[in-house]
């Protein structure tokens, strides 16, 4: 039978739910209603300009289907992914391993990593948009241009756009993932490497066999992280690439700005945005499981 | 201990009143300033900050609210050209719509159909409409009914870098035009022989977006004059005709065969002195009071075709489901009116016969001489022909810039592209 709760419990408890109430709230009122609408959007034909124009059931999602530019974003979203999760982890993971043995000039080099993730990501986007400039004009090509390289249109280029919005997301993003992975060296048992030292380990056998499995929560969880984060990747494209040439760079993210507030298609943009909730949401499903297998002492 | 609780639960509403009051009293101060006799809020979206053209059109809500015998507390919301109908249609839909709002003539019979214009003809009947050019306010038009008032009919034209011709040793455009030998060869090989001569780039884009968001702004003058089209409003496409291919060859060949116009993803700008031409529009002569150079104007080049002078446009109009939309309609109204027209003509030419025939008009743009004036504008605006638009044109845009990308690498096939665009236009145009 289930305990009464006493006058004193019910008061705390009601003392909770009040203290989160706000959070609660604004759950609901942002995220949770927003979400369903979004569902509710994807059924309809709904225009920004012209309205609701009524209940169209799954006629978004055969569009879907047969809309070559949204498979064309989706591939475009997956090689950015490759690109950006890839490359951003090995930097951030190195970095954290040589930062966290406290080599000569670790604090500039851990302030100069970190100065990106402060710094507004316009300002970062135009930055590398000056710094990716056409011709010689470009201080990138200019520099490339004094040990005798002619440096690509970097933006215009179908395949060097891709590389260089990469390139920007990476650098500006590597500072948090130095910090998480620097708080597990910093905790990895000394007393476990330390065993492995005085059985004879080198130092790649005690970072392939030791290090690294001892780290792949955290690794583990920065993937998600930084997955998740280049799924949506907005701001960088907009401003350096505008998702072209050529449609190359044009990720999911922009496409649903595309379909919603270019074309106004706001229906339809809200099918895209389901379809990318849901391999989000997926591929969080997929990294949680293989991290409960590859954390081998993880409850 | 309970006393202790009730601090904490009386703690926590007060909290949470703190929290809602906030929203609940900013939904409500709308609602009483709407019901209150106070001074009417007007807003007024444009894709302007110029100060001084926001200062003319605040002034005109001024003398509109004392010729009412109203108050008027006008806000005026700058937003940015490349966002402005993303932004714009947003508000639109929400509690900050602007009451009266600019156009932009690509995307007129999309905001027309969508019947968020307000009818503007009773308004408009006080202000003697039939001064208005028929030819202009087409756009602006549908089934008879006038959804929006076209503030600017403006030409574009060439604004050039005479030191920069002085130092490659040629002749100006000016004098090419008065020569009778301004048209796109000649324009070509003086871009080419400056970048050969100065290594300054010869031409701008408009804008420098005339490979991106101002394609159709770059490439319509070209092709036009040759006899092309993007599409016609009988819903032909002629983009990847013989002629269109000639006139984009052309412009692709000074790109990467002469190397003479900034290349896409380059930064030089004409008004910095980075490159001696560049198409622009009246509303842009402001940016020369500033320039260290010695400069001029002269027409567009002309084609096969002859001289065929492309305008922009762009109207405005009042949004139809505003509170204040019968105060926004005369406000439109008379922002459109002879007096305001004439005093708006040195920055947007205007559509009335009345003012474009008046003397003064040539003298509005304090910048430019008559004849500068009259070269850069003349009788352009009643010859000249908007660019394209077409309802669906949002969708166009989008669709056709991933096909257009193509056509700016050395090795473009110039003809397949365009027939790719015209693939994409197929889809919308019928």
């Amino acid at each position: 039978m289930r305990k009464k709760r006493s006058k004193l419990e019910r008061g705390e408890a009601l003392t909770g739910y009040l203290f989160i109430l706000p959070q609660m709230a604004g759950f609901l009122i942002l995220v949770l209603v927003p979400l369903i609408m979004v569902f509710t959007y994807s059924f309809e034909s709904r225009n920004l300009l012209f309205g609701n124009m009524g209940f169209t059931g799954l006629d978004n999602y055969k569009t879907l289907i047969e809309d070559d530019l949204f498979f064309m974003t989706l591939k475009n979203t997956i090689i950015f992914s490759l690109g950006v999760v890839p490359l951003n982890l090995v930097l951030s993971l190195a970095l954290a391993l040589y930062l966290g043995a406290n080599a000569a000039g670790a604090k500039v080099v851990r302030s100069v990593i970190f100065l990106p993730v402060i710094t507004s990501g316009v300002a970062w986007a135009i930055v590398f948009t000056y710094l990716f400039q056409g011709g010689e004009a470009g201080p990138i090509n200019y520099l490339l241009a004094q040990i005798g390289i002619t440096g690509p249109n970097w933006l215009h280029e179908k395949g060097w756009a891709m590389f260089a919005v990469v390139v920007s997301r990476v650098l500006k993003n590597l500072g948090t993932n130095v910090l998480i992975f620097m708080g597990a060296v910093m905790n990895l048992p000394q007393d476990v490497l330390e065993a492995g030292r005085i059985d004879g380990a080198t130092k790649p056998i005690l970072f392939w066999k030791i290090k690294l499995p001892l780290l792949m929560p955290s690794i583990l969880m920065v993937m998600i992280v930084t997955v998740i984060g280049s799924m949506r990747v907005f701001d960088t494209i907009k401003l350096m690439t505008d998702g072209g040439p050529e449609g190359s760079t044009m990720v999911l993210v922009y496409y649903i700005y595309h379909q919603a507030f270019r074309t106004f298609n706001i229906g339809y943009a809200s099918t895209i945005a389901v379809v990318l909730f849901f391999i989000v949401l997926l591929l969080t499903i997929l990294q949680w499981a293989l991290r409960r297998r590859a954390s081998y002492y993880e409850d | 201990m309970r006393s202790s609780l009730k601090m904490r639960v009386i703690c926590m509403l007060l909290s949470l009143f703190m929290l809602i009051v906030p929203v609940v009293a900013g939904g409500s101060t709308e609602s009483k300033a709407a019901a209150s006799s106070g001074p009417v809020h007007i807003k007024i979206a444009t894709w302007t900050s110029n100060p001084d053209q926001i200062a003319l059109l605040q002034s005109f809500v001024d003398e509109f609210a004392a010729k009412e015998g109203i108050e008027i507390n006008a806000e005026f919301e700058s937003i940015e050209f490349g966002e402005y109908n993303t932004k714009l249609s947003l508000e639109l839909q929400g509690s900050q719509a602007p009451d009266v709002f600019w156009v932009l003539e690509t995307s007129a019979p999309a905001f027309i159909a969508s019947g968020l214009l307000a009818p503007l003809d009773e308004a408009l009947a006080e202000y003697n409409p039939e001064d208005f050019s028929a030819k202009a306010m087409e756009l602006w038009q549908n089934g008879g009914t006038t959804y929006a008032v076209p503030f600017s009919t403006s030409p574009f034209f060439m604004i050039y870098n005479a030191d920069l011709f002085a130092a490659a040793g040629i002749e100006t455009p000016d004098q090419l035009a008065a020569e009778g030998n301004w048209n796109w060869d000649t324009f070509r090989a003086a871009s080419k022989a400056i970048k050969d001569a100065t290594g300054v780039w010869g031409y701008q884009t408009v804008d420098g977006g005339g490979y991106d968001v101002r394609i159709l702004h770059n490439l319509c003058p070209i092709i036009r004059s040759y006899g092309g089209d993007a599409w016609t409003n009988d819903g032909q496409i002629l983009i990847n005709s013989p002629e269109s291919a000639e006139a984009v060859q052309l412009f692709h060949d000074m790109v990467y065969v002469d190397g003479s116009v900034v290349p896409p993803g380059d930064q030089s700008d004409f008004f910095s002195g980075a490159a001696a031409m560049t198409a622009a529009q009246v509303s842009r002569v402001s940016k020369l009071s500033d320039v260290d150079f010695a400069w001029g104007v002269a027409p567009m080049p002309a084609g096969p075709m002859g001289d065929v002078p492309v305008t922009g446009q762009a109207g405005i109009g009042a949004y139809s489901k505003g509170p204040n939309v019968e105060i926004a309609k005369k406000l439109v109204a008379y922002m459109t009116n002879e007096e305001c027209v004439a005093r708006m003509a040195g920055i947007w030419p205007p559509a009335r016969y009345s003012v474009l025939e008046s003397p003064d008009f040539l003298t509005s743009q304090p910048l430019l001489t008559a004849d500068q004036m009259a070269a850069a504008v003349g009788g352009s605006i009643e010859t000249g022909r908007v660019l394209p638009s077409h309802v669906m044109y949002p969708q166009i845009e989008v669709e056709s810039r991933i096909v257009w990308d193509r056509l700016w690498n050395p090795n473009a096939d110039v003809q397949a592209v365009l027939d790719g665009v015209a693939e994409v236009y197929a889809k919308y145009i019928k």
